[in-house]
């Protein structure tokens, strides 16, 4: 506490009085036991929440401590984390910088690099803090955030992720933890139950007959030891088993404040558009379907109304004909078995099926359905 | 250049036939044993075995059959992994002798081995071998595929998804059934139980019992076939002779599930999905879809009954999660008159995967702990079935075999 007074210069300076009356409206704790302290990052000076009600309610309006004349916010006003006061302003900016400047070490060739990446880093935070080219540094970091915008992006939300990932990952191990535990919990009642029942067992068995008492209970107690045994490994191995998932993957920056040493990007290829077919196709090599064949049979059936309006389509005949007929001319039965299982283009494929059915005396067997 | 290569649609004499069957076989357990015969196949100790026997034998030994993942009333489902390497799983999908088809195969298990076999796509569950067991089961050795379906991806309430996610799951249901079709496949059981996930996150299409290729003119079809809230209404119609419009349509509801997190057109009878369909899409006439009065079904609305399509408003407040171009995509797929519809190309063609947002690559899709429990629900199931509903669901898979008789 003292520490904290002697060091926070910005504040009141008498010890019993720091924490407990507003350097604004000077009411006291005593007076008003509710009382809560804020900050503005802008230039951490401690007022009492009424009085930030009282002054920023009506919009941004200069701080009131003497001196100060810095245009404060109301949004902005919250409670203090750490109770020295410079430590709080070193956080904040810290974060700021962090939040700007997050790149990982993944991102770099060397860890040299990396260092000598954080050592800017630091350099800058150093800087912020100890206002030294305070402006100068400012508008580097605003320049280099707004040319990187996207890099910072991405990494931010890869860290995210991690962080999201860990969490789950912290949440599976303690439930694993719970789970072991009422595990052995159960396993321990389970085995004094068995105890007393082989302790009642002896003494049954010794009533029975007449056995010495040493030999039956260790039998018993053996029995028991390798239940559980088994029990336990049974149980451990099942939670070997159970794999963690983790891992994301990183991305890489470009350089605006010039830091040396960092990764090239590798852009992935650019994908193909997609093919609806899949990279299949089918082509009638030996021959080419005419629109009309001139026969009785084939034009009745274009314009039977019971063929028509079912949707039979006397072309896919024809086309199923032909095929039957001339798709033969390209197998060669020994190519193609030496192909199957590579992976035989289709026309092949039908091809060989048409041959293999022997054409027409199949489709007559197909009648039948 | 091309000239029409049918000259008679009359079958073919036996023989060839029966040589014909035999090449397939060959073939199919070439397609499994890539590295042929490591085992030197010997002949079992009650007697000589023929030439199909050991090829059998051979691509039987090739997989290790694990634990069982579920049982349906069609099928079992194995986990299994190859005897070579035990890191490349497999779902070993065992066919159960079927009361039904006492003499034969079941009609599911031999439309999904001769529709699989012939696509291989990514987006389509890949058929590694079929091989039988003594009891003369068939067993198809599928892709192994543990991350759930896409259904109970939108009913799990604690995966969420975006626009993006959607637009990638519905690119993959697309270029598979895009692929179907451009290989004369019809799938006619899309929904999104069907629609698996793979463990790289990619959406494969399963379950071809109900699969055929497409038809020839004059050669009638079933319009029994795809789960009822997907069935387009030409079907409900009872059409004999459809195209690859009905896939779409079901593909169109499942890309509106996606985005509702609900079912689009649920029912509980044919003619409720009748009315579902006429509530959003507006009432079947002759105006909106020429020819429909001929259909074998079709029964005109009254004229107090007759209803208006749904305003672009409703699609915007409901389907908001695709955007203007995903809204425009699913009316182009659910379009009534299945001449209009947009065809699977014409689905891919579309801006909308263009658009902004662009599709979530697959690996950093939203996934499911569906496991692999969910895939063996999925695969045991017979076609055209919603689980948990009454007898009345199973109707779907009763083949029509009047056309036959005729």
């Amino acid at each position: 506490m003292s520490r904290t007074a002697q060091r926070n210069g910005a504040t009141s300076k008498r010890l019993a009085e720091d924490g407990d009356i507003c350097p604004v409206c000077k009411s006291s704790r005593y007076l008003n036991p509710n009382m809560r302290f804020l900050v503005n990052p802008e230039c951490y000076h401690k007022m009492c929440e009424s009085c930030v009600d009282r002054i920023f309610s009506h919009g941004p309006a200069p701080c009131p401590i003497a001196g100060c004349r810095r245009t404060l916010r109301k949004a902005r006003f919250r409670t203090q984390t750490f109770e020295d006061i410079q430590v709080e302003r070193e956080v904040d900016i810290r974060r700021r910088v962090a939040k700007v400047f997050n790149k990982r070490e993944d991102d770099f060739m060397t860890l040299k690099n990396y260092n000598d990446y954080l050592e800017q880093i630091e350099t800058i935070t150093w800087n912020l803090i100890n206002r030294e080219d305070v402006e100068e540094t400012e508008r580097k970091m605003a320049a280099y955030a707004e040319e990187n915008r996207k890099e910072i992006a991405r990494n931010e939300s890869t860290a995210i992720q991690e962080a999201l990932s860990r969490k789950a990952r912290e949440a599976e191990e303690l439930e694993l933890a719970q789970m072991k535990r009422e595990d052995a919990r159960q396993e321990d009642e389970v085995e004094r139950r068995r105890k007393a029942d082989a302790r009642k067992g002896v003494v049954n068995t010794q009533a029975k007959s007449g056995d010495d008492a040493a030999s039956i209970a260790r039998e018993g107690q053996k029995v028991v030891l390798k239940k559980s045994l088994a029990r336990r490994a049974a149980l451990e191995k099942q939670r070997d088993s159970d794999p963690f998932s983790s891992g994301t993957e990183n991305g890489e920056a470009s350089s605006g404040f010039t830091f040396t040493g960092l990764k090239k990007r590798v852009a992935p290829p650019p994908e193909k558009p997609y093919d609806p077919f899949g990279g299949w196709s089918v082509q009638r090599e030996y021959f080419v379907l005419q629109n009309h064949y001139d026969w009785d049979w084939l034009s009745q059936a274009r314009t039977n109304v019971a063929h028509t309006t079912g949707g039979y389509d006397v072309n896919d005949y024809c086309t199923r004909a032909l095929c039957d007929a001339f798709s033969g001319f390209g197998v060669f039965i020994e190519d193609e078995m030496a192909g199957k299982n590579v992976g035989s283009t289709p026309s092949i494929a039908t091809a060989a099926a048409t041959v293999v059915a022997g054409g027409k005396a199949d489709m007559h067997m197909d009648d039948v359905f | 250049m091309a000239l029409s290569p049918l000259d008679s649609p009359k079958p073919v004499p036996n023989a060839a036939k029966t040589i014909t069957a035999k090449a397939k076989a060959l073939t199919l357990s070439n397609n499994a044993a890539s590295s042929p015969s490591t085992h030197a196949s010997t002949p079992s100790s009650d007697g000589p075995q023929d030439l199909s026997e050991q090829l059998n034998d051979q691509v039987r030994r090739k997989y290790v059959q694990g634990g069982r993942l579920g049982e349906g009333t069609y099928a079992i489902v194995y986990s299994g992994h190859l005897v070579s390497d035990p890191s490349t799983l497999v779902a070993i999908k065992k066919i159960k002798v079927n009361a039904e088809y006492k003499d034969g195969l079941a009609m599911d298990a031999v439309r999904e081995v001769k529709h699989l076999q012939e696509l291989s796509h990514p987006n389509i569950i890949k058929l590694h071998a079929v091989f039988s067991t003594r009891d003369q089961n068939l067993n198809l050795v599928l892709e192994h595929l543990p991350l759930g379906d896409l259904e109970t991806l939108w009913r799990n309430k604690d995966v969420s998804y975006g626009p993006a996610d959607i637009k990638a799951w519905a690119g993959m249901l697309a270029r598979a059934v895009w692929f179907c079709h451009e290989n004369f496949v019809l799938h006619r059981d899309i929904k999104g139980n069907n629609l698996l996930i793979a463990a790289d996150g990619s959406v494969k299409l399963a379950d071809f019992g109900l699969a055929r290729s497409f038809a020839d003119p004059y050669t009638k079809m079933s319009c029994n076939v795809i789960t009822r809230f997907y069935r387009p209404p030409e079907l409900l119609y009872g059409t004999r002779h459809y195209g690859g419009a009905v896939d779409v349509w079901s593909m169109g509801v499942v890309i509106a599930e996606l985005a509702l997190r609900e079912f689009f057109l649920p029912s509980e009878t044919e003619i409720e999905q009748l009315d579902r369909i006429a509530e959003v899409f507006g009432s079947p006439t002759e105006e909106n879809w020429p020819g429909v009065s001929k259909l074998d079904n079709y029964v005109p609305a009254a004229k107090e009954n007759l209803k208006r399509p749904q305003p672009l408003m409703y699609w915007k407040q409901r389907f908001g999660m695709l955007g203007d171009e995903g809204i425009d995509l699913i009316r182009y797929m659910c379009k009534l008159d299945p001449r209009s519809r947009a065809t699977a190309r014409q689905v891919l063609e579309h801006p909308y995967w263009m658009a902004a947002p662009r599709p979530t690559p697959k690996e950093k899709l939203p996934r499911n702990a569906g496991g692999a429990r969910k895939m063996a629900e999925d695969l045991k199931r017979k076609g055209g079935e919603v689980e948990g509903e009454g007898r009345a669901d199973k109707v779907a898979r009763k083949l029509d075999f009047s056309a036959l008789k005729r």
